[in-house]
C-alpha cells in the first residue's frame, strides 16, 4: 500500500532525525532543557530530574521550590535508567511520544471532522491536505523537534491533548475520557477542551449510530466519567507522595505565578512589576480572560467544535501563564487541518513574519540581557509581546475564516462578496 | 617542644587559672608574619543562675539578661565579623575558630519552646530584641534566613532539659560590621572599656584590621558534683592587624610614598643608583608597642578582677629570644609559661602599662601548627541565569584523616539541582558522603538547608559542586543596589574528629559569595502593565468582536462605501458640511 | 479593519509589484546615508558618566617620589627577565609579588591551533582588600607581550610597581587582582575562562586561587626600555571579542581621568591627529566599526568582555612629555574611582559608536541603518514571493515544513477549485480595487513548489560547515593554499552548479524565483537580529550583500555575464581577500589569527560568514548563473 509505505518512511524519518540529533550533539538536550523559550518551570525536564532524585532519595519533591510536575511521572520515570548516565531510554520514549501525537493528528485529519462535521460541511470541503502531509507539518515542525530534543513534559501533554482530539472525532467515549483526563491532570488547562470536545464526540457518535443519543444523559455521563477519572488521578498521586502538597506545588504554581522564571508568554514581566497589592486581583483577571474564550468560541462555533478546540490551543499558546513553543507546535500543526479556511485569511503573512522574526530575535535578546549584560530585562519582554501577539492575531484571522466560511454557506449569495460585521 | 603548641591550647592555658572567679579578662598578643600582629581579647563573667532567675545581675549586663530570660534562651552565640583569616600564612584560627563567625553577623541559639512555631516565635523576638541592643540589623533574620542545623552544632553548655531545646541559626552575609556595633559590645563589660585591657578597643584600629571578629557566647555551666550551675558570659575580640598601617598615626592616615633616604636598597643590583632603588625587605620583625598599634594607652588593670596573683591579663606569645621592654610607672609582674615562649603581665591598677617591642632580627621563629582543613569555596560559570558552586577542601596532615561536616544555608532564589552535587576525592575513587541531611527551598518561605557528613583521606582534596539556577524576583524585592548582587552565607565547616579538646568544637568557615541575579527594568511598571493589557486587548477584542457580530453583505450596510476612500468620502463631505454652515 | 482591509487590498494592484526593487533600493540609500549623517553634531553626543559612584578625577593621587625609584629598578628587573625562560620568568615576578606580602599563583596554558602550539605562563597576585570580603575583584592586566609583539616592560614593571604601591592603602574596598599574562589575547582568555571555569583542561590549567566576581579589568601597555620613554597620547582600546563593548562609564571614566586630571591627550582607533572634523570624525567611526565587524580581540581587555567584565586597555603612543608616573596616577585614580563602585556597571551606554574621544552615538540613532539594510532583502524576498505565484498566501504557512505530498495533494485540489471559481474572478475585474478583497479567496493561484527550493537553500546553507571545518582545522602552512583553492573553486562554484541543475534537472522560473526568495529572506532576518548582538557586522556584510537582492536571471548573456562579474568580485573570498589589501593586512596572518579566534577566544565571526553570508552568495550567483545555461541553449 503506497499511503503506508509513504506514511511508514515519514515516521522513520522523523524518528531517525530526533535519534541523529539525540547521538550526534549529546549536550544538546540539557542546553535545550536550560533554555527558557523550551522548557518552562512545569515542564524542565532537569526540574524533573531534581523531582526524581528527591523521590528515589525519600524526600518529598513537593516539600521544595523546584519541582511543579505531576506526581505521577516521578514513577513512571523513575523506571527508566537515569538519564545523565543512560540517556537513551529517555530519549527514545519522548521520541515515541512525538511519534504517537503524529499518529493521532492523521487519525484527526483522517476523520475529516475539520471541514465536515455534523451539522456543518464547507463550501471548500474539498480543499484538504493529506493526513500523511498534516502528520509531516507537526513532525517536521523544528518548535516540535526542539521540544522533543529538550525532552520537555509538554510533550506528553501535547500527546494526550491530540489523542483525546483523534478519540473524540472518532467518537471513542472511554479513550476519550481517559486521554482528556490525563492531559488536564498533567497540564490543568486542557480541562478547557473538554466541551468543544465533548460537542465533536457527540456528533461523531451521532453520526456512527443513526439515532443522536439524548444530549443531557451523555453529558452528564461524560462529564461524571471525567470527573472520575481526574478524581482517581489525584488520589493515586496522593496515595503515592502520601500527602495532598503535590496540589500546591503543582496546581497552586499554576494558578499563584509564585515562579517567575521568564518564558515566551505575557504573564512573567507582568507579574515581576506588579505592585504587591493588586497582584492576586490580576492573577484572578488573568485568569478569567484565559478561560473567558471557551464558552464564547464553544457557544458561537458548535457547529465545527474541532476548530474551536484548536482554537483554544492556540489561545493557550499566548494566554496561559507558562507558555512554551511546544505549545505554539501544537496549534501550528493543528492549523493546517483547515486548509480550506486558507484562502479566507488576511493578516497571516504579517502574523507568520511577526512569530519568525521573534523566533529569531528572541534567543539573541534573552542572551543579550541574561549574559552579555548589555540589554535589560525590556529587550526579552518586548519579543515576548511580538510573538504573543503574531499568535493571537493568526488566531483571530483564522476564525474570522471560519465564520466566514459557514457564512458562504448559510447565504450562498454573499459568496466572494465583501462582507461587513454589525 | 612547647612553642609549637596551638594557639588555641595556649589561651585555654591561660584561661584555665581564673576560670573560677566570677570576671576575668585577658589578652594575648601573638606577631604574626607578614608583619602582622594578632591580638585575641577575652572577658568572661560569671552569674550564679539563681541570682539570675532573681534578675540579680552583677557582671553579666542586665540589658543582654533580661533579653535571654524575655526570649527563653538558654544558650547564645552571636558574631560579627569582617574579613579573612589567611591560614597558607597565619595557621590555625584563634580559639580554632569556634569564636568566630562568617562575614557579617551570624547567630545561633538553643532556645527553650515546646514547639517548633513557639521556638520561631521566641527567636523572632530574641533577633528584634538583640538588632536593637547592638545597633545591627539582625531583625532581618527572617524565616527565609533561618535554618535549624542538624549535626554543625552542638551545644556548649550543660542543659538540664534537652528535649525542649531548639537550635536556631541565622546569619546575614551582607551585614557590614562597624563602630556602632563596637560600642554597645564594649558597654556589656564592666570595664565599659574604661580600664583595663578593654581600653585599647578603638573602633579605628579594630576596623581597619584585616581580620577582626568580635563573638558572644552564653551558656549554663554546672558542677557536676553538687549541681548548681551559674551562667556564663564570654565576650571575645580577635583581630589580626597590619602593624605597618595601624602605626600610622591618625591624623596622617595617608600611606604616602616614603622619602627615598627611608627606603633600604638593594645596592647589590648592578643597576641601583641615587634614583634607582630595589626595595629590599629586610627579614627584620617590625617594631611596636601597644599604644602605636591600639591607638590609645593601656589604662591599668580592671578594678573588679578581684586581686589573686594569678590574674594575667597580658599575654605575648613570641620566641624567648625577642625582647619585650615594658613601660609602666605602677608595679606589674611577668610571669613565663612555655618555655618561655609566652610571657603573661598582671597589669598595675590605675597606672598605664605598655609593651615596646623593638625593631629586631630573628633567627628562631614559633613554629604554627596547620590548621586541620584549608577550605575555598567559589562560584563558576557566568551569566545570570544559572552557575554552579565549587568547594574546595583540603586535608594537610599526612598521616590522619578528617571527618567534618559542611553546612550550606543559601537563600531561596538561588535553587540547587541536588542531583547535580558532586563530590570526590583526588585521592580515592569512593564517594566522600557519609551521610546527607537536605531541606529544598520554598520560595518566599524558607531558604536551603545542606549539611553533609563527609571524610576526606590524609593528604588530599575534596572538590564539592553542584549546579543551581537563579530565580528572577519581583521587582519589590530587590534591594536598593540590584545590580550588585546578593550575598550567600559563608559555608561553616565542622571538624568532628580530630576530635576538639573541649566542648567548643573546631570551626573553619569560607567566605561569602556575590550572586548576580537577573533584574527587571525597575523604571517601567506602568509601561509592561500598559503594553501586556494592550495585546490582550487586541487578542480579546479582536476574537470577541467577530464571535459577537453578525456578518452581512456589504451592500446591504446602510453606511456609506466602507474602506478607505470611504472614509475619506465622509471626512470630505463633513468638512464641506461644515464650511457650508459657516 | 476596514481601513486595513482597504490596505490589503491594494495588494492586488499590479503596479504595487513594480515598487519592491525601488523601495528595497531606497532602504540601501537612506541606510548607507544615514551613517553618513551619524557624525554630525545633530546625531552624536557628548560622553558624560551616569553611574554617580565613580567620581573620576575626585581624588589626589600620591603615586610619586620614592615610587619612581622603585619603578626604575623594577623597570630594570623586567628587562632582565626578558631573555630568560619563561619559569624563570615567572618565578622571579612571583617573587617581586610575594616580597610584598600578596598572593601569588601561576598558571600554564598551551593551545594548538591549525599545527602550532601557542604555549606560555600567566602570574596573577591578588591583594586582598582590607575591607572587601572576597566578594568582588577589579584586574589591572600588564600582558608580557602587546599586540605588536614587543616586550610590554615599562608596564610590567609598572604593574609591580602598582602592587607595592595599592598594598600599603587601606581602602580597597574590592580585592585588586594584578595579572601578568603571557601575551596579549591568549593569556588573558585562558586566565579569565580558567577564573569562571569555563576552560578545557587539557590545554588550560585550572587557578589554584580566586577571588570574588570581576567587576572591571584595566590593561596597560607601555613597550618602553629600560630607560624609559615619554609618551604623547594614551590610546585607549575598548573592543571586546565578537564586538561586544564595555560600559561606556568606564571608557570615560578613564578618558575624564587622564585627560582633566592628568592632562594626557586620549585617542582611539589609532586616529592619534584628531583635529574633530566631520573627515576625521567618519573615518574614526568607520575604523571603530570595522574593528567590531571583523569581532577580533583588540588587546588584553578583549577576552574579559564576553564575560560580563567591563574592560579597557591603555597603551602609550608617541612622543611627548608624560613619563610613566603619570600613567600611574591615572591608573591610581582609575582604580580609585572602580573602588567606589557600589554595583557593577549598569547604568551607562553597551552599544555606542565612538567619534572621538568624548563624542558618540547611541544605538538609537545608529541601529536603523543596518536595520534598513536588512529589511531591503526581506521587501525583495516579499516581491519575490508575490511573483512566484501572484498569491497573498505567506511564505511561513504551517505546512511549508511539509513534504512534496502535500503539495501535490493540494495541487490537485486547486486544480479542481480553480475551474468552479473563475467567475468571481471576472468579478473582480468590475470592482474597484480595494473591494477585491474577498474574491482572491477563490482565484486559482499557481500553486508553489515549496520543496525543492527549500531543500536547496537548506542543504547550501548547510555546505558552509565544510569551509568553516576546513579553515579552522588545517595547518598554517596548508592556509594559504586552500585559501587559494577556494578563491578559485568558488568563483566557479555557481557555473557548475547551475550546470547541474540545468542537466540533472532543470529549474522552472518559479523554483528559480523561490530558491532566491527563501534565500534573501533568510538573510534578511538573520543580518536583523545580528545587527543587534554586533551592529557593524551585520551593517558591513548587509552592504556587500546587497546585489543579491538585484540580481536576477535573465536570458541575456551578456546582462548575465556583468551580474556575475559583479557578483564575483562581492564574492565572501575575494571580499576578504581585496579587504585584507585595503586594510594592509598580510592574508595569511589574517587567516591564522581566525583559526585561533575560533579556537581560543570563541569567535563567531566566521560562522556569520560561512554560514549565512557565503551561502546567500552562492545562492544569488546560481540563480544568475542559470541564465548562463538558457542563454546557452537558446542561443
Amino acid at each position: 500500500m503506497a499511503v503506508d509505505k509513504q506514511k511508514a518512511l515519514l515516521f522513520g524519518g522523523a524518528a531517525a532525525l530526533r535519534l541523529l540529533l539525540f547521538t550526534v550533539f549529546p549536550g544538546l538536550p540539557s542546553l535545550l532543557a536550560g533554555r527558557v523559550e523550551v522548557s518552562t518551570p512545569v515542564t524542565s525536564f532537569k526540574r524533573l530530574q531534581e523531582g526524581l532524585f528527591l523521590y528515589t532519595h525519600n524526600v518529598s519533591p513537593y516539600d521544595g521550590g523546584l519541582y511543579h510536575q505531576a506526581p505521577l511521572l516521578l514513577p513512571l520515570f523513575s523506571l527508566l535508567p537515569n538519564p545523565s548516565h543512560h540517556p537513551f531510554a529517555t530519549n527514545l520514549v519522548f521520541v515515541v511520544v512525538d511519534l504517537l501525537s503524529a499518529y493521532a493528528l492523521a487519525q484527526v485529519a483522517q476523520s475529516g471532522t475539520a471541514a465536515v462535521s455534523r451539522l456543518f460541511s464547507s463550501s471548500r470541503r474539498d480543499l484538504r491536505w493529506s493526513s500523511a502531509a498534516i502528520a509531516a507539518g507537526f513532525l517536521y515542525n523544528p518548535f516540535t523537534v526542539l521540544t522533543c530534543l529538550a525532552r520537555s513534559t509538554s510533550a506528553l501533554t501535547n500527546l494526550f491533548i491530540l489523542t483525546a482530539m483523534a478519540k473524540a472525532s472518532q467518537g471513542a467515549s472511554i479513550t476519550f475520557t481517559l486521554a482528556l483526563s490525563f492531559a488536564a491532570y498533567l497540564g490543568m488547562h486542557p480541562i478547557l477542551l473538554f466541551p468543544p470536545l465533548l460537542i465533536l464526540l457527540y456528533d461523531a457518535r451521532a453520526a456512527k449510530s443513526k439515532t443522536a443519543p439524548s444530549a443531557w444523559s451523555f453529558t452528564i455521563t461524560h462529564t461524571l466519567g471525567l470527573t472520575a477519572v481526574s478524581g482517581g488521578l489525584l488520589v493515586a498521586s496522593a496515595l503515592l507522595t502520601g500527602s495532598w502538597d503535590f496540589l500546591a506545588a503543582t496546581y497552586g504554581v499554576r494558578l499563584l505565578l509564585s515562579d517567575l522564571t521568564p518564558n515566551v508568554g505575557l504573564w512573567w514581566y507582568f507579574f515581576i512589576e506588579m505592585f504587591d497589592s493588586f497582584r492576586e486581583f490580576f492573577l484572578g483577571v488573568f485568569w478569567l480572560h484565559a478561560a473567558s474564550y471557551m464558552p464564547g468560541l464553544t457557544i458561537r462555533l458548535h457547529k465545527q467544535p474541532l476548530f474551536v478546540a484548536c482554537t483554544l490551543t492556540g489561545i493557550f499558546a499566548v494566554f496561559i501563564p507558562y507558555p512554551s513553543i511546544a505549545d505554539a507546535a501544537l496549534y501550528l500543526s493543528l492549523v493546517p487541518l483547515f486548509r480550506h479556511l486558507f484562502p479566507l485569511m488576511r493578516y497571516t503573512f504579517l502574523a507568520s513574519a511577526a512569530v519568525l522574526y521573534a523566533s529569531f530575535l528572541g534567543p539573541a535578546f534573552y542572551h543579550l540581557w541574561i549574559y552579555a549584560g548589555s540589554g535589560n530585562a525590556n529587550f526579552f519582554y518586548a519579543i515576548t509581546l511580538v510573538w504573543s501577539l503574531g499568535l493571537s492575531v493568526i488566531v483571530g484571522d483564522s476564525l474570522f475564516a471560519a465564520l466566514r466560511d459557514e457564512l458562504d454557506v448559510e447565504r450562498p449569495e454573499l459568496k466572494g462578496k465583501e462582507v461587513r460585521r454589525i | 617542644m612547647l612553642s609549637s603548641l596551638s594557639l588555641f591550647l595556649l589561651s585555654a592555658f591561660v584561661a584555665l587559672a581564673s576560670a573560677a572567679s566570677d570576671y576575668h579578662e585577658q589578652l594575648l598578643l601573638r606577631p604574626l608574619p607578614q608583619d602582622t600582629l594578632l591580638a585575641s581579647f577575652n572577658f568572661r563573667s560569671n552569674e550564679s543562675q539563681t541570682s539570675f532567675e532573681q534578675q540579680n545581675f552583677r557582671y553579666v549586663p542586665r540589658s543582654l539578661g533580661q533579653i535571654l530570660q524575655h526570649a527563653h534562651t538558654q544558650e547564645l552565640h552571636l558574631r560579627f565579623s569582617v574579613g579573612r583569616w589567611d591560614a597558607e600564612n597565619w595557621g590555625q584560627r584563634p580559639w580554632q575558630g569556634s569564636r568566630e563567625g562568617g562575614t557579617g553577623v551570624e547567630l545561633w541559639a538553643w532556645i527553650e519552646a515546646e514547639s517548633e512555631e513557639q521556638a520561631f516565635a521566641r527567636w523572632l523576638t530574641l533577633t528584634n530584641a538583640l538588632s536593637g541592643l547592638f545597633c545591627a540589623s539582625i531583625n532581618f533574620i527572617d524565616a527565609t534566613k533561618t535554618i535549624r542545623p542538624v549535626m554543625a552544632f552542638s551545644p556548649e553548655g550543660d542543659h538540664r532539659n534537652a528535649p525542649n531545646l531548639h537550635l536556631l541559626h541565622g546569619t546575614l552575609p551582607h551585614e557590614v560590621v562597624c563602630t556602632e556595633n563596637l560600642t554597645p559590645f564594649l558597654k556589656l563589660l564592666p570595664c565599659k572599656g574604661k580600664a583595663g585591657i578593654s581600653s585599647l578597643l578603638d573602633g579605628h584600629k579594630l576596623f581597619d584590621a584585616s581580620f577582626q571578629t568580635m563573638a558572644i557566647d552564653v551558656r549554663p555551666v554546672c558542677n557536676l558534683d553538687d549541681g548548681n550551675c551559674s551562667l556564663e558570659m564570654e565576650q571575645s575580640v580577635d583581630m589580626v592587624l597590619d602593624i605597618a598601617r595601624s602605626k600610622r598615626p591618625r591624623d596622617n592616615p595617608i600611606p604616602r610614598p616614603l622619602p627615598v633616604d627611608q627606603i633600604e636598597c638593594d645596592s647589590s643590583k648592578g643597576y641601583n643608583a641615587h634614583d634607582t632603588c630595589f626595595p629590599l625587605n629586610k627579614g627584620t620583625e617590625p617594631g611596636w608597642t601597644l599604644e602605636e598599634v591600639f591607638g590609645k594607652p593601656l589604662r591599668g588593670s580592671c578594678p573588679l578582677i578581684e586581686d589573686s596573683d594569678d590574674t594575667n591579663s597580658v599575654c605575648i606569645n613570641t620566641p624567648p629570644e625577642r625582647t619585650v621592654d615594658i613601660k609602666s610607672d605602677g608595679e606589674f609582674r611577668e610571669t613565663k609559661f612555655a618555655s618561655d615562649t609566652l610571657r603573661c603581665y598582671k597589669l598595675p591598677v590605675g597606672a598605664d602599662f605598655d609593651l615596646v617591642l623593638p625593631e629586631q632580627k630573628m633567627t628562631t621563629g614559633l613554629n604554627r601548627p596547620d590548621p586541620q582543613l584549608f577550605a575555598a569555596r567559589s562560584i563558576n560559570g557566568h551569566g545570570q541565569e544559572r552557575g554552579s558552586t565549587q568547594a574546595i577542601i583540603k586535608n594537610p596532615s599526612t598521616t590522619e584523616p578528617v571527618e567534618f561536616v559542611y553546612l550550606e544555608s543559601l537563600p531561596w532564589f538561588m535553587k540547587p539541582y541536588l542531583h547535580t552535587l558532586r563530590a570526590h576525592v583526588d585521592s580515592s575513587s569512593e564517594s566522600p558522603i557519609k551521610e546527607t541531611y537536605y531541606r529544598p527551598a520554598l520560595d518566599r518561605h524558607r531558604g536551603t538547608h545542606l549539611e553533609l557528613r563527609m571524610v576526606i583521606p590524609p593528604s588530599s582534596t575534596l572538590t564539592l559542586t553542584y549546579e543551581f539556577e537563579k530565580a528572577i524576583l519581583r521587582y519589590t524585592e530587590y534591594p536598593p543596589d540590584a545590580n550588585r548582587g546578593f550575598d550567600v552565607a559563608p559555608a561553616v565547616i565542622r571538624v568532628l574528629s580530630p576530635q576538639a579538646a573541649d566542648k567548643q568544637g573546631i570551626y573553619i568557615r569560607t567566605t561569602s559569595l556575590l550572586l548576580p541575579l537577573p533584574t527587571p527594568d525597575f523604571s517601567m511598571p506602568y509601561n509592561v502593565i500598559i503594553l501586556t493589557s494592550t495585546v490582550m486587548a487586541l487578542g480579546f477584542g479582536n476574537i470577541f468582536n467577530l464571535l459577537v457580530r453578525r456578518f452581512v453583505g456589504a451592500d446591504e450596510v446602510p453606511t456609506t462605501a466602507g474602506g478607505l476612500k470611504g472614509i475619506l468620502q465622509a471626512k470630505v463631505a463633513g468638512i464641506k458640511a461644515k464650511l457650508g454652515r459657516a | 479593519m476596514a481601513l486595513i482591509s482597504s490596505i490589503l487590498a491594494l495588494r492586488r494592484d499590479a503596479r504595487i509589484l513594480k515598487i519592491p526593487p525601488y523601495l528595497s533600493a531606497l532602504c540601501i540609500v537612506i541606510g548607507i546615508a544615514w551613517l553618513l549623517v551619524l557624525p554630525l553634531n545633530e546625531y552624536s553626543r557628548n560622553t558624560y558618566v551616569s553611574e554617580n559612584a565613580l567620581l573620576p578625577g575626585q581624588v589626589h593621587t600620591y603615586f610619586t617620589g620614592s615610587e619612581h625609584n622603585v619603578f626604575r629598578a623594577y623597570r630594570q628587573e623586567v628587562h632582565a627577565m626578558i631573555d630568560r625562560p619563561v619559569e624563570e620568568r615567572s618565578q622571579r615576578l612571583g617573587d617581586i609579588f610575594r616580597s610584598n606580602n600578596l598572593k601569588v599563583a601561576t598558571q600554564k596554558y598551551s593551545y594548538h591551533v591549525s599545527n602550532r602550539t601557542i604555549a606560555n605562563e600567566n602570574v596573577y597576585a591578588i591583594l586582598q582588600g582590607p575591607r572587601a570580603d572576597a566578594t568582588e575583584a577589579i584586574v589591572l592586566i600588564g600582558a608580557w607581550k602587546n599586540m605588536d609583539d614587543e616586550v610590554n616592560n615599562s608596564g610590567v614593571a609598572l604593574v609591580l610597581t602598582l602592587a607595592r604601591y595599592f598594598k600599603r592603602w587601606s581602602l580597597w574596598s574590592k580585592d585588586i587582582i594584578f595579572l601578568v599574562s603571557g601575551d596579549s589575547t591568549t593569556g588573558p582568555q585562558a586566565w579569565v575562562d580558567a577564573y569562571h571555569d569555563g576552560h578545557d583542561e587539557r590545554y588550560v590549567e585550572s587557578l589554584k586561587i580566586k577571588s570574588g566576581a570581576l567587576q572591571a579589568a584595566v590593561a596597560v601597555d607601555y613597550p618602553a626600555g629600560p630607560w624609559g620613554h615619554r609618551y604623547d597620547k594614551l590610546h585607549v582600546l575598548y573592543d571586546g571579542v565578537n564586538g561586544q563593548l564595555p560600559n561606556l562609564d568606564l571608557f570615560n571614566t578613564a578618558v575624564q581621568i587622564a585627560s582633566s586630571q592628568m592632562g594626557i591627550g586620549c585617542a582611539i582607533q589609532r586616529m592619534f591627529d584628531h583635529r574633530d572634523s566631520y573627515k576625521e570624525r567618519l573615518q574614526t567611526m568607520l575604523r571603530g566599526m570595522v574593528s567590531q565587524g571583523l569581532g577580533h580581540a583588540t588587546g588584553p581587555h578583549s577576552s574579559f568582555i564576553p564575560y560580563h567584565v567591563d574592560a579597557i586597555t591603555l597603551s602609550t603612543v608617541g612622543d611627548g612629555w608624560h613619563d610613566e608616573m603619570s600613567l600611574g596616577k591615572t591608573i591610581e585614580s582609575l582604580f580609585r574611582s572602580l573602588n567606589n563602585l557600589l554595583e557593577h556597571l549598569h547604568q551607562s551606554f553597551f552599544f555606542y559608536l565612538l567619534i572621538q574621544a568624548n563624542r558618540f552615538i547611541s544605538i538609537g540613532t545608529y541601529l536603523p541603518s543596518a536595520m534598513l539594510i536588512a529589511v531591503n532583502f526581506s521587501i525583495t524576498s516579499i516581491a519575490l514571493w508575490v511573483a512566484s505565484g501572484r498569491s497573498t498566501e505567506p511564505i511561513p504557512n504551517p505546512a511549508s515544513t511539509a513534504p512534496p505530498k502535500d503539495d501535490s495533494a493540494a495541487k490537485k485540489d486547486i486544480a479542481a477549485l480553480s475551474t468552479e471559481s473563475r467567475q468571481p474572478e471576472m468579478e473582480l475585474v468590475e470592482q474597484d480595487d480595494h473591494k477585491a478583497l474577498v474574491p482572491k479567496a477563490s482565484t486559482a493561484i499557481t500553486e508553489r513548489h515549496l520543496l525543492f527550493p527549500l531543500l536547496s537553500v537548506l542543504t547550501i546553507h548547510f555546505l558552509g560547515l565544510i569551509p568553516l571545518y576546513m579553515f579552522n582545522t588545517w595547518g598554517a602552512e596548508n592556509l594559504s593554499r586552500l585559501y587559494l583553492t577556494f578563491a578559485n573553486g568558488t568563483t566557479l562554484l555557481p557555473l557548475v552548479i547551475a550546470w547541474f541543475l540545468s542537466e540533472l534537472r532543470p529549474l522552472s522560473t518559479q523554483e528559480v524565483t523561490l530558491i532566491q526568495c527563501f534565500s534573501l529572506l533568510l538573510l534578511g532576518m538573520i543580518l536583523a537580529a545580528l545587527a543587534t548582538l554586533n551592529f557593524s557586522q551585520s551593517f558591513l556584510i548587509g552592504v556587500l550583500a546587497t546585489p543579491l537582492s538585484f540580481v536576477r536571471k535573465t536570458n541575456k548573456t551578456w546582462l548575465t555575464a556583468i551580474q556575475l562579474g559583479f557578483l564575483a568580485v562581492l564574492n565572501p573570498v575575494m571580499v576578504a581577500q581585496w579587504s585584507a589589501k585595503l586594510l594592509g593586512a598580510d592574508l595569511q596572518e589574517v587567516l591564522v589569527l581566525a583559526a585561533q579566534g575560533w579556537h581560543v577566544w570563541g569567535l563567531w565571526t566566521q560562522v556569520t560568514v560561512w554560514l549565512i553570508w557565503f551561502p546567500a552568495w552562492v545562492l544569488g550567483s546560481v540563480v544568475v548563473a542559470g541564465g548562463v545555461m538558457e542563454g546557452g541553449l537558446v542561443g
